[in-house]
């Protein structure tokens, strides 16, 4: 009899752990690789993680942290030789290339009952199919400084409702001397100037293509008049530096006026920097102009065998409260969800609701696996044009015939 | 006998391993790709013959990279022999608080070039000291700063590079000057020679094998010079180098490293004719006149 029971109590225990082990090899891990390294979000991160594991037990996010300064090259090599993981956050601009290159999975049935609810398709569409989930999207504003223009006799009201406004209080900033700048003019960097030019570009009503996509038309009229006019900011009143000496110069109260991101608010904010803040959306001949919009975006690696579980975790993160959540941690200001844009916490601040604001008026760079190269194209022109080395109208010509060379996919 | 004659081999085995893995495997993996179109993340690749090596020849941006890479080195290479034999000279002289200065010079050599870029960038910035020492001298600085015209960046990288490396060779041609006998300098001066004259009938001579050395060293040296540039302009206002032009056609936006490849074994090619150049212009007289 005790030696019936024994062998009932050895079967039971053999039993519960091969149901153990299944439940085990049942479980889902899904690998992520994501950009959001900063101490002020990765707690809200990782508590958004335990948050879906607790409502998800058969599923497993396994988080590595990247950086900018080497992620895009880590994530090109991981596909490259096939160890990509399940899921990434990537930047709006590599999209076409992983694209292309068949390395992302194609997303359209998946997420198409969300398209009126999220901002920044456009950028996550290359083909004819959306590749990606927009999360938090990136545009550009004008940043002013109103002590200096109430030192230049600026009225405390004014807002650079057009391009000549803008260009007239920037000279009477200027005038101010004593190392006082209008204008903060980007050099130096790649992937900055381009996005401080193109708003005053496109606001000029200049095109890179043709409404067909096929032809590059940067050396338009239009165009011209945008870089002249670009220029005869720099020449009459700028501060040129790196992103980062701009931002410096503004916050020091040396420059009158700058295009920046959301990241300045934050800065300021960590900084308790005392500054007469004043925020609008890019003039243009009509108000408002356009700006540029980028963003991260979340794609399944198209060799993943994890897709739906990748899929729940990314409608989860991107849901309008886990945006709203994540915006406030990170001090951001730019959810892709409606329904977060909304939310009071955004429009309870005027400098947030500028960078809302500007989003609906925001234009996304074209969607092609080249991009970056014709990137540097367009700021190789300006740059040559701002310093002299070419005449306006010759560098767009140049930059021109570089990206048309680019789309036929010859070497420069 | 055998495990004898294998012992040697085993233990040489590791350091051969990582040899062939992580250098002579590269090394011919990259010449071959040299001859294809491949793209990192592009799906297979295409065998392009000499392609990449005519289109380098009809590449603004290469041919920019490499002129500048020529004056970097035409630039900084006689500054840095010169300076830092003369610093040596100097400090092989007996004199008090001479191991500090020894040390003074030495220390920015061994100083991370990321750090000494990132200084030498606020120190050339606009309203720098830089700006602020030009001016009371009575230049006009640039509106933007050194590294923000075309026509001063390069040089103001080529002046850090000097004055970061001048220590370390300063130490090399101390070495040199101790191995030269003392009896040479006293039979000189018994025969009336001038310190001038011994300078240039014994120093220098004699100097001739650490300073082709230097040379040699210091030109490889600046034929990559790569970190600087990276740190302080980005390859912007002209001072794109030929090695940055290998990291930004390969590491960056195309991943283009069939292009990056046939550039880098390009740039090989010209480093490795230079240096027999300067072996045969430097080569050691077997008798010493004087």
């Amino acid at each position: 009899m005790l030696r019936g029971n024994m062998c009932h109590r050895f079967v039971l225990v053999l039993l519960s752990i091969v149901l153990l082990s299944c439940a085990t090899v049942a479980k889902e891990t899904v690998e992520w690789w994501q950009f959001w390294t900063d101490p002020g979000i990765k707690p809200t991160i990782e508590a958004m993680i335990a948050e879906f594991e607790a409502a998800n037990p058969d599923i497993d996010i396994n988080v590595t942290d990247l950086t900018w300064a080497d992620g895009q090259e880590k994530i090109v090599i991981a596909f490259s030789a096939g160890t990509a993981p399940d899921m990434l956050e990537v930047g709006s601009d590599w999209i076409a290339q992983f694209a292309a290159n068949g390395y992302l999975a194609d997303l359209s049935a998946q997420i198409a009952p969300d398209s009126g609810k999220f901002k920044g398709w456009g950028l996550a569409t290359y083909d004819g199919k959306v590749y990606g989930k927009p999360w938090i999207l990136g545009t550009r504003v004008l940043f002013g400084n109103r002590d200096l223009l109430k030192r230049a006799g600026i009225d405390s009201t004014f807002v650079p409702l057009s391009l000549s406004a803008l260009q007239g209080a920037a000279l009477m900033v200027q005038k101010l001397g004593n190392g006082v700048f209008g204008w903060g003019s980007n050099t130096a960097e790649k992937h900055r100037l381009y996005k401080k030019f193109l708003p005053i570009f496109w606001s000029f009503g200049a095109q890179l293509f043709t409404d067909d996509n096929r032809y590059c038309i940067i050396s338009s009229e239009k165009g011209i008049a945008a870089l002249n006019y670009y220029k005869r900011l720099n020449d009459t009143c700028g501060y040129v530096a790196d992103q980062r000496g701009i931002e410096d110069a503004f916050l020091d109260g040396k420059i009158g006026f700058i295009i920046s991101g959301d990241w300045l608010l934050k800065r300021i904010d960590l900084e308790h920097r005392k500054i007469n803040l004043m925020t609008t959306l890019i003039p243009g001949p009509k108000y408002p102009g356009r700006s540029f919009l980028g963003g991260e975006m979340l794609v399944v690696n198209e060799k993943t065998k994890n897709r739906e579980a990748a899929i729940k975790f990314i409608d989860f993160i991107t849901s309008p409260a886990n945006q709203v959540r994540f915006c406030k941690a990170n001090r951001s200001a730019n959810p892709s969800s409606v329904e977060a844009q909304a939310d009071p916490y955004f429009s309870g601040n005027p400098h947030l609701v500028t960078f809302i604001k500007q989003i609906n008026s925001s234009v996304c760079p074209p969607v092609d696996p080249d991009w970056p190269l014709m990137e540097d194209a367009i700021e190789k022109a300006v740059e040559d044009a701002l310093f002299g080395r070419r005449l306006v109208a010759t560098a767009l010509r140049d930059a021109q015939v570089k990206i048309a060379a680019l789309r036929n996919h010859a070497k420069p | 006998m055998r495990s004898r004659r294998l012992t040697p081999f085993l233990c040489g085995l590791p350091w051969l391993l990582t040899f062939v893995v992580f250098w002579a495997f590269p090394l011919l993996y990259s010449f071959v790709i040299g001859f294809t179109d491949y793209r990192l993340l592009q799906r297979g690749y295409e065998w392009v013959g000499w392609g990449n090596y005519a289109a380098l020849f009809n590449d603004p941006d290469f041919l920019s990279a490499l002129k500048n890479t020529f004056i970097f080195v035409v630039g900084t290479i006689p500054a840095t022999t010169i300076i830092s034999l003369a610093l040596a000279l100097m400090v092989n002289r007996q004199f008090r608080g001479r191991g500090l200065f020894r040390a003074g010079f030495f220390v920015p050599s061994i100083t991370s070039m990321v750090v000494v870029g990132l200084v030498f960038t606020h120190l050339y910035s606009r309203g720098g000291y830089v700006a602020m020492l030009a001016a009371m001298v009575g230049f006009t600085p640039p509106v933007n700063g050194f590294l923000y015209e075309s026509g001063t960046a390069l040089a103001a990288i080529m002046a850090m590079d000097v004055w970061m490396a001048v220590g370390y060779y300063m130490l090399i041609f101390l070495a040199g000057l101790k191995s030269i006998p003392e009896e040479l300098y006293e039979a000189a001066e018994i025969n009336g020679a001038s310190p001038l004259r011994q300078f240039f009938s014994i120093t220098l001579p004699l100097l001739r094998p650490v300073t082709l050395f230097i040379v040699v060293i210091n030109s490889i040296k600046s034929f990559q010079v790569f970190t600087e540039i990276f740190v302080m302009t980005r390859g912007k206002f002209d001072t794109s180098s030929a090695v940055y032009f290998v990291y930004e056609k390969g590491l960056t936006t195309s991943y283009d490293f069939g292009y990056a490849s046939a550039a880098a074994y390009l740039l090989f090619v010209i480093i490795g004719l230079l240096s027999l150049a300067q072996f045969g212009l430097f080569k050691q007289r077997k008798e010493l006149s004087w």
